[in-house]
């Protein structure tokens, strides 16, 4: 007869011990430094060279003129967060952020427009 | 005739069918509790403190859904099944003392173990037929394990309960319950332990939760059934465990009978019942938790094997033990 | 044993029946032949070596012939049979009944491409619906586009697939595509007498998404991350395998810090699928207890990835040239942390799996899948392995830094649902030991190189061992932005024939037990 299953008194412990599930949204889970969340664009770095909408696998980033000079638009309906964008920027110019709530309640919030004098992505926070 | 009022109230309310509806809901939440406890999450929380009120939320909720009846099932059986099963359920409560007295006990009926034990039987049956009046390969293929497994598991129980009976003297459950100073499943520890693990395969929990196995066969016998009949269907599998849990309450642990202390007596049976009723629901749950589900030939196997043997034997000695516990004059 | 030895076999066998031999990056031969004597060279390969089985079967769109390409796996290495059809007379020999396991493989091209196989045992539509129209193929280059809905009824898809069954008066069970023993869609016709299954008919192509044609359209940067997707679970070895052939057809050599990076992700994709599959395992034969703690353990490993890579699932971590960012220090040692105690809790798992009767109950002798008829249907991976063959592409082959990690190559040899379980559960021991010796002995250096975008005409196979077998990856490049064609063979693609071996003979209530330890990817299967 083979010896006793080790999981009889592993479940007797664990009537004991605390749920291991974290009761979201009271506790906020620890986002670890580089995760790819919401994109943050500096548009003062910005060259306008268009390798971040050329390179995107999704197609969401789109060339749209602000102030007499091209600026990329994000449409993160479309954006897989690969971050191949950031990549292929050669100023760096946009850097992840530890964001991830991005629910909406309809599409336009989803829409990220590039803003003047802005260092923080436009549309809706 | 005049109608007895205090009789009816005992029927409806206390301790008949409102009390049985509500204590249903609270052992449905006490084993969901557990089980998740045991499994380490959460389990229902939000409704209610603690979650207490969410089987009544999944009740209302079931009862507010689409009721489809698919268009070749045998309607008279498939309309009738649910409602049956979970009235002859609730209908064997009856003969159980909970408050101290069972709901008809003026009536002098001694032989009533044997009457709830068919009653179980014949409530199994009608869960049965909902799966085979469903014409649908899951739900046939589920109503046939729940017949196999039912008819194969209730003569061990049949043959365990008599051991109470023996020693005892006397077929009525609340005698039964009555005659134990020391609750029987001290005295004959054996007979109990068997008694739980065929009831475990009564009552269609792991390891022999084979007739509604979700992922082999959807749903076994519910797979037709949606809104309110669902609702009764799932109702009716809860009655049962708490029935089943309440008969080896009062076979086995005594009852409602218990230390009392001030107040009516009525009160602390009914605790001591409830309290009773809770470490055997506890005890199941934890069973549930532990083992996988076997296959339909391995439970029979086991049953026909093991377990009918062993029943057998265990009462035998069951009747040793009464008969030097009270020697025949 | 070696190449040489088999090409002078071949050459001996044929004589002047083979045309050309040209090198498929890296160093693997490709032996064109003409249209007839593919099946002797097949036949060759087979006598020179008992283990050999097919790879994958590729086709190619050259314009106005069709190429053929029969990867044999043999020798630890692929030697490929090419065979050039001409589009007015795409017909050719089926090797089926030399090898069971190119049954699925052929049906896929004739899909595909419109090559009609002669004396295939069941042919018909494998990928594409039942009312897709005739003469329109996928995959030729002269394809457009169409806006096609398919109208099948579920009963039209119930009748007899062109496999005429044993006996009438068995019933059918449907299993799937909807199920809950299934997590995604598949549908396998079981027809039963009481609880005894006597016959399986599968049906695929329920999650095609065409990505090999998609694939053709994008720009290789954008490929890894659409290759990626193919499979939630294994995408890291998508990406290493597409990587690695690319890498290999533009000559590129990755420095040795990318190469035990990638190790490293790996290994935590191969540790998450095998504690997703053991979780997945015991919900199907009903313990939900081992399923709850498995994945609740689970939640380190993703833990761990979210550090590393940014994401918990989807790493996106390897691109061509290396991976794209770097392993920080003080993140080593978190790392180490979560592995020791994962390991302590696999010790656990490892006692309830031998100890625990209920579930021995329920995989021991259940599904049982001989040595032969494995080499037969040429599984791979643990199914494999749980079988008794030895097979390994990272002791085989080796890629990344598996050259110079120690690491053992776990077989049983029952052939049981028991056997395959157990398989993955040693293998993530072995995973764990492996990631810390690569973290132990990491080396300094860049994480990646610059590669030029554009791909210099050339074409390459990759191979990767993922969670579930050997992934297979040829990629063909024209010298533009774009690849010419990629091909893709995942795992469970090769091992669905082995669904219906198992499967006959045995109860219904086995049926979710066997194929769960199977660890089917049904993603990965349709692409």
């Amino acid at each position: 007869m083979a010896r006793l299953s080790p999981i009889l008194k592993e479940v007797l412990v664990h009537l004991f011990k605390k749920p291991a599930t974290r009761k979201y949204p009271e506790e906020k889970p620890h986002v670890p430094e580089g995760f790819r969340g919401r994109q943050v664009f500096d548009i003062s770095l910005c060259i306008s060279c268009g390798l971040c909408a050329r390179d995107c696998p999704a197609e969401a980033i789109e060339m749209v003129e602000v102030d007499g000079k091209l600026r990329p638009l994000f449409h993160l309906d479309r954006c897989i967060f690969c971050y191949q964008c950031a990549e292929s920027c050669p100023r760096n110019a946009i850097k992840s952020s530890g964001i991830f709530e991005l629910a909406a309640k309809n599409k336009s919030d989803l829409v990220v427009k590039p803003k003047t004098n802005h260092t923080s992505a436009g549309g809706s926070q | 005739m005049s109608l007895d009022l205090a009789f009816l109230l005992r029927v409806l309310i206390f301790p008949g069918l409102t009390f049985i509806l509500f204590l249903t809901m609270f052992c449905d939440w006490v084993e969901r509790k557990i089980e998740a406890r045991m499994q380490n999450r959460m389990g229902p929380t939000y409704t209610g403190p603690a979650g207490v009120f969410q089987p009544f939320a999944d009740f209302i909720k079931l009862l507010t859904k689409e009721d489809i009846v698919p268009f070749n099932v045998r309607d008279f059986v498939f309309r009738l099944a649910p409602i049956l099963s979970f009235s002859i359920f609730a209908f064997a409560f009856v003969f159980l003392p909970i408050d101290g007295v069972s709901v008809v006990s003026n009536s002098n009926f001694e032989g009533d173990l044997v009457l709830v034990l068919t009653l179980v039987s014949i409530a199994n049956f009608f869960l049965f037929l909902s799966g085979w009046s469903s014409i649908n390969p899951y739900s046939a293929t589920g109503a046939a394990r729940v017949l196999t497994q039912f008819l194969g598991y209730d003569i061990p129980l049949f043959i365990l309960a008599l051991a109470p009976a023996f020693l005892a003297k006397s077929l009525s459950i609340s005698k039964i319950a009555a005659s134990q100073f020391i609750p029987f499943a001290f005295v004959v520890p054996w007979v109990f332990v068997l008694f739980i693990i065929t009831l475990q395969a009564e009552l269609e929990k792991d390891p022999f939760d084979i007739p509604h196995a979700e992922t082999e066969i959807v749903g076994g016998y519910e797979t037709e059934y949606t809104g309110r009949r669902l609702a009764f269907l799932k109702l009716s599998k809860d009655v049962q465990i708490v029935l089943g849990a309440a008969i080896a309450v009062e076979l086995f642990l005594g009852g409602p009978h218990g230390p009392v202390f001030y107040g009516p007596s009525a009160f602390w049976c009914t605790l001591w019942f409830v309290l009773k009723l809770l470490v055997v629901i506890v005890l199941t749950e934890y069973l549930t938790c532990v083992f996988a589900r076997l296959r339909i030939d391995q439970a029979l196997v086991i049953n026909w094997k093991l377990i009918l043997p062993l029943s057998l034997l265990s009462l035998v000695a069951a009747v040793g033990v009464g008969l030097w516990l009270y020697p025949l004059r | 044993m070696n190449t040489d030895k088999i090409l002078e076999a071949l050459s001996n066998a044929l004589g002047d029946g083979i045309l050309q031999t040209r090198t498929l990056r890296p160093e693997k031969v490709c032996v064109q032949v003409k249209v007839g004597a593919h099946r002797d060279a097949v036949k060759v390969l087979l006598n020179q070596d008992g283990n050999a089985g097919i790879s994958a079967i590729t086709g190619v769109d050259l314009g106005k012939t069709i190429e053929l390409m029969y990867h044999i796996r043999t020798c630890n290495t692929i030697i490929t049979i090419s065979v050039n059809l001409t589009k007015e007379n795409a017909k050719i020999e089926s090797i089926a009944d030399l090898i069971p396991g190119a049954n699925f493989h052929e049906r896929e091209v004739s899909d595909l491409f419109g090559v009609t196989f002669e004396g295939h045992p069941n042919p018909g539509r494998l990928i594409l619906p039942e009312d897709w129209p005739e003469n329109v193929f996928p995959l030729r280059k002269d394809f457009v586009a169409l806006n096609f809905q398919s109208k099948m009824e579920n009963s039209e898809a119930l009748k007899d697939n062109g496999r005429h069954s044993i006996d009438e008066r068995l019933v059918n069970i449907v299993f799937g595509p909807q199920h809950p023993a299934l997590i995604e869609p598949e549908k396998f016709t079981l027809k039963v007498d009481g609880e005894v299954v006597k016959e399986v008919k599968p049906r695929i192509g329920y999650v095609h998404r065409g990505i090999e044609k998609a694939a053709e359209n994008r720009t290789y940067l954008q490929d890894i991350y659409l290759v990626e997707r193919i499979c939630g679970i294994c995408n890291a070895c998508h990406a290493a395998c597409f990587c690695q052939t690319v890498e290999a057809i533009m000559g590129v050599d990755v420095p040795p810090r990318a190469r035990y990076l990638r190790t490293i992700i790996l290994e935590l994709n191969r540790i998450h699928s095998h504690m997703l599959l053991l979780g997945h395992a015991g919900f199907e034969i009903g313990y939900e207890t081992l399923f709850h703690y498995m994945w609740r353990d689970r939640e380190r490993v993703l833990d761990i990835t979210e550090e590393l890579t940014g994401n918990r699932i989807v790493a996106s971590f390897i691109t061509i040239g290396g991976v794209r960012r770097d392993l920080k220090e003080d993140v080593i040692s978190r790392i180490n942390a979560e592995l020791e105690t994962l390991k302590g809790r696999m010790n656990f798992y490892r006692q309830l799996f031998e100890g625990d009767s209920t579930l021995k109950m329920r995989t021991k002798n259940v599904g049982i899948l001989s040595r032969q008829d494995a080499l037969r249907l040429c599984v791979v991976g643990p199914v494999a392995r749980g079988s008794g063959v030895d097979m390994d592409v990272r002791r085989d082959e080796p890629y990344a830094a598996y050259n110079e990690v120690p690491f053992k190559v776990i077989t049983y040899d029952e052939g049981d649902s028991w056997a395959r379980l157990m398989v993955r559960l040693d293998e993530i021991v072995e995973s764990i030991n492996i990631i810390q010796y690569a973290l132990e002995h990491l080396p300094s250096g860049p994480y990646r190189v610059r590669v030029p975008r554009i791909v210099p005409a050339g074409e390459a196979i990759g191979r990767v061992e993922a969670p579930r077998g050997e992934l297979f990856y040829y990629v063909k490049s024209n010298g533009t932005a774009s690849p010419e064609r990629v091909k893709v063979r995942t795992p469970t693609f090769a091992n669905i024939l082995a669904f219906v071996k198992i499967a006959e003979g045995g109860n219904i209530a086995d049926v979710p037990a066997s194929f769960v330890s199977l660890d089917p990817c049904f993603s990965c299967t349709d692409r």
